[in-house]
Order: C-alpha cells, then structure tokens, then sequence
C-alpha cells in the first residue's frame, strides 16, 4: 500500500514539474546507464496503444544502456504471449484483465486494481517465472459508448443500469453493435446483460469488425451504443459519451510491463526502477490523448512515444 | 475470340467435366458427395459433443447461433447468387451477338477488376462508398465479386455452339429469338452451369467475411474461434463453411446434368 503511495507520488510529481522525481535525481539520469550491458529484445502486440507502449518500453531500455532488439508489433495477444513464454522476446505490456480470463481461463474477474494485478503476477511467477512489473494506472477495459448528440433522443443514459429503462420502454432505440469476442466472453455481453438484469433484442446486436464498431455507433447506423475500449482515441475524437459501468462488471485491464526471468532476475531491481515510475505516469488521460494521436491524426507510434517520455523527463 | 482467351484452365476443365457425361450420373456421383457431408458433420459433431466446452465455446457453439449463423449464409450466398444470375445470363446473351462483339473486351475487364481486387477490400470500398452497413452492401459486394465468372461462362457457352447448326437452324426458318432459345441455349447449359458452380463456391467462400460488415454468416464462428483462441469454434466453423460450399457445388453440379439436353 505505502509502495503503491509512493509511486502515485512519484507520478504525480513528475507530471507537475516534467521531472521523474523519484529519489529527488532528475530522472533522466537516474536510471541512465544501469543496464549497460543488457540485451532486450522488446515485443508488443499489434493494435495502436500496444504500438506505444512497446516504443515506450524501447526507449526506457535503450536509455538506461540496454542493447534493444525491436520487435514490436509481434502479433495478437496469443502470438505475442506465445514469443514471451518461448523467450523470442523478453518483455511485452500485458493486461492483468486478460491474463486472467485468457491465459489462466478464469471466469470471474476481480473488481479491485492492485488485488487483480497480484493474483496474476503471483500465479504467472509461479506457473511461468515471468514477471509483472508495477501496473500502468490507465484502464483499457470495455465500455458501452453512445455518440454525445443523440443523448437525449435515447433518455440522457449514464450508466449501463439506465439502459434498463430504454430496452423496456424504447426497445427499437436500443440496438448494439459489438465485435465477435465481446459477444462471446464471459466477461463481454453475456455476462454484462446477466449483471445489469435485461437483455438487448436479439435482432438489435449486430456484429462488426473492431474498427468499424466506432463509427457505426457515431453515425448512429446500425447502431445507437457501441461497444468500445476505454482508453481509445476515437471515444473522444468521435465525440462519443461512455456509460459508467456502475455495477462494476467489467474487468480491470491495467497494462504491466512483463519480464522474462532470464532479464529479470539479472536486472529486476533496476527495471523496477525505471518502469514503476513511467506506468504512474501512465495515467487514464495521458493514455487516451498518447491513443488519440496515433488513431485519430494518425501520427507514429514512435514519435509519440518519443515525445512523451521526453516531455515527462524519462530520457 | 477475346472471351475464349480470358476463359481459364479451370473452367476448361469445369466445362469438359460437366459437358462430357451424357450418361445418367451413377450411384456413387448421387450419393458420394452427400455420403460424405454426413460423415464429417457426424464426427464433426461426435467429436464435440465428446469436448468439455467451457461456457465461452458453449455459447458460440450453441444449436441457436449455429442455425441463425448458417441460415445468415445460405441467404447471403444465395440472394447473391440469383442477382448475380439475373444480371450476367442476359449480358452474357447480348455480348454474345455478333454486333456486340467491340464491347466484350471493355465488359469483361470490368468483371475482372470486381474479382482482381481482394475480397475484404472490396467489401471494405463498398462498405466506405455506401456509408452503411448489414445486408445489402455485403449482397453488392459479392455479387461485384462473383459475376465475371457466370457472365464469361455464358459467353463462352454460347459462342462454342457450332456455327453450322445455327446456320442450318435459320435455315429452316426459326426466328434469330427462337435459335436462341431452342438451340444456342440448350447447348450452352453445361458451360454456364459450371460457371453457377464456381460463383456459388466463391460466394460462400466470400459470405465469410460478411460478419465484419455487420450481416452475420458463418465468418462469425470462424473469425471468434480464432480471436478467443477455441479451437473447437475455429474447427465448426471451417467445416461449416466447407460443408456449405461443397454442397451447393454438388447441387449446381448435378442440376445442371438433369438441365443438359438429352443426349449431347
């Protein structure tokens, strides 16, 4: 808890003076140069928030000395894990909400942040010896978002249990465009509809691909509510309200950056170090505006990453 | 002579292997095809029922998703199919003509950019120039995708027929509408069948990518076994997709043997 504090602080320090502030060193130079010596190969998986997250990463290596190999961009989430575990790549940001529903097929996610991060840590050191550093603070979890300008035309809704009244007085209006996996998991539809007590029509759940999900919902055709990812650019570049989850269903998906053994047990405590304060920072909105300039004006991963790290004084 | 050049090996040989059988089909041709779907969809389902499903394979691999998704199809591949048939039979009648013969070259090359450019692509273009989703635009798409091939098969159905028996047919007296209907026709059904066959493959193979576009299909089951990493979804949905387009194959194949005049 006090470690957990202390980090906040740190974040919170750097982002008000643009100086990681931890250990009062500039941080640039704290950690600079303490993986000399180190050879990192870096993975992500292949969507615009890992893109970042992996140039992020790259950079905080190559800063404090490390020899990078750049692999970012590896895959989808099995084939990126899949490189991880096989020691193709010694680090890539994984989501503790997916750790537990995918790779440890759990069903039920844990509602608290650090509690689910530390049951996934704890049960990927033991099962894989691979290991999760501090928690990002953002959250990339799902969310049901509705375009701002047609609030009132579907009853001003806040939170996913206000859709309860429109399925059953507007049952037309309420129609959902999802992609496949959100329409199948348990944590997804399924499980959102048993929590909240109502079901959309059958006919009115129409399934998409992933991008498009997006701007069918901000043009209203097929779809009044899509299904979208928290800290995506395009909630707020296409103007789209979120409903709070107030039943607090959905599961936490906080990134950490995770090791294999063979780095970490050489460079654990400098690699503490430097990523500990860079996931603090991380928080929700920075996360959203890095994912808004990279999705919405289209600008490279890698400079954004770039900008950001320099900006907040971690290179 | 342009058409006859275009025409791919494959559709020589789709053409001789419909054309040739003047025979009845034997049993083995009737019963072989649906013999075989029945086996597969057995261990197919034998193989599932005998998986402990988790509740996310349980919930793709429901009796109701299974059917609504299967349906989806059908009606996608075969609205498709009929628009498809409705606008390349009469085109392919009138590049037939002698006097339309400076227009095939142009015809033929805009069939072919439909089905130059990658499926999801073209979905994509429509989906970008019509601004909506669902049925109708996946409809376009894979009727632009499946079109060349029944329009150049009629084509080169109807300029295979003997130029001898037309000349002989207006001999006698038939109007240039009634050679058409009772000679040149006929005669051209085994090509233009082959060419059904192979735009029903293509759409059912195509139909697949409709879950991306918001109409539903059996891309749903496959593209989710592949996303939630599940096997089990991945492998139904696969022999779904399979099963379907094999038996269309099979039903066009052997429609258009009873279709075939006696005795060619």
């Amino acid at each position: 808890m006090l470690n957990r504090k202390l980090i906040a602080t740190c974040g919170a320090l750097a982002l008000t003076f643009g100086l990681a502030a931890c250990g009062g060193d500039d941080g640039g130079s704290a950690t600079e140069g303490t993986l000399e010596g180190a050879s990192i190969t870096v993975g992500s998986k292949d969507f615009d928030e890992q893109l970042i997250l992996g140039n992020i990463s790259k950079l905080a290596l190559e800063n404090a000395g490390a020899d990078v190999t750049d692999e970012i961009n590896t895959g989808g989430t099995d084939v990126t894990r899949a490189a991880l575990t096989s020691g193709e790549i010694d680090t890539y940001w994984e989501y503790n909400g997916t750790a537990w529903i995918s790779f440890f097929k759990e069903t039920e996610p844990i509602a608290d942040r650090i509690e689910q991060y530390e049951v996934v840590a704890e049960r990927d050191l033991e099962e894989n010896d691979l290991h999760w550093l501090q928690p990002a603070e953002f959250n990339n979890t799902y969310a049901l978002a509705f375009p701002s300008e047609a609030a009132e035309e579907l009853g001003n809704p806040e939170t996913l249990s206000d859709l309860a009244d429109l399925i059953a007085e507007d049952p037309d209006a309420a129609t959902l465009c999802v992609e496949s996996e959100f329409s199948a998991r348990d944590d997804g539809l399924p499980g959102m509809e048993e929590t909240y007590g109502y079901q959309f029509p059958k006919d009115n759940v129409t399934v998409l691909d992933t991008a498009i999900v997006y701007s069918a919902a901000d043009k209203q055709d097929p779809c009044n509510f899509g299904e979208v990812f928290t800290s995506d650019g395009r909630v707020s570049a296409l103007d789209l309200t979120v409903l709070e989850d107030d039943q607090g269903f959905f599961p936490l998906y906080n990134p950490s950056p995770v090791f294999t053994d063979t780095v970490y047990s050489e460079y654990g405590e400098e690699l503490d170090a430097i990523f500990d304060p860079i996931s603090a920072a991380l928080t929700q909105e920075e996360m959203t505006a890095l994912n808004e300039r990279v999705s919405v004006d289209l600008e490279l991963p890698e400079d954004v990453a770039e900008d950001w790290m320099s900006e907040n004084g971690f290179i | 002579m342009a058409a006859l050049e275009t025409a791919t090996s494959a559709d020589v040989a789709a053409t001789s292997r419909v054309a040739a059988p003047s025979h009845r089909p034997t049993p083995l041709e009737w019963w072989g095809m649906p013999v075989f779907l029945l086996v597969v969809g057995t261990a197919t389902y034998l193989w599932i029922s005998s998986q402990d499903l988790d509740s996310i394979e349980a919930r793709v691999l429901s009796r109701d998703v299974l059917v609504e998704r299967t349906i989806e199809h059908i009606q996608l591949t075969l609205v498709s199919t009929v628009i498809v048939l409705l606008i390349a039979i009469p085109l392919g009648i009138v590049l037939s003509r002698r006097w339309a013969r400076p227009a095939v070259p142009v015809v033929l090359g805009i069939a072919n950019i439909g089905q130059g450019v990658p499926s999801i692509g073209l979905l994509a273009v429509i989906f970008v120039a019509f601004g909506s989703l669902g049925f109708t635009p996946v409809v376009i798409g894979l009727v632009a995708y499946s079109t060349l091939p029944i329009l150049r098969n009629t084509l080169v159905g109807l300029q295979q027929v003997d130029p001898s028996l037309i000349k002989a047919s207006r001999g006698m007296g038939m109007s240039p509408l009634g050679v058409l209907r009772r000679v040149e026709l006929p005669l051209a059904v085994p090509v233009m069948f082959a060419g059904l066959r192979t735009a029903l493959v293509i759409n059912v193979g195509t139909a697949t990518l409709a879950t991306f576009f918001g109409a539903g299909g059996l891309g749903y089951v496959i593209f989710s076994g592949i996303g939630l990493n599940r096997d089990t979804i991945l492998v139904v949905g696969v022999v779904l997709v399979s099963g379907l387009a094999l038996l269309v194959s099979y039903l066009a194949g052997m429609a258009g043997r009873l279709l075939a005049p006696r005795g060619l």
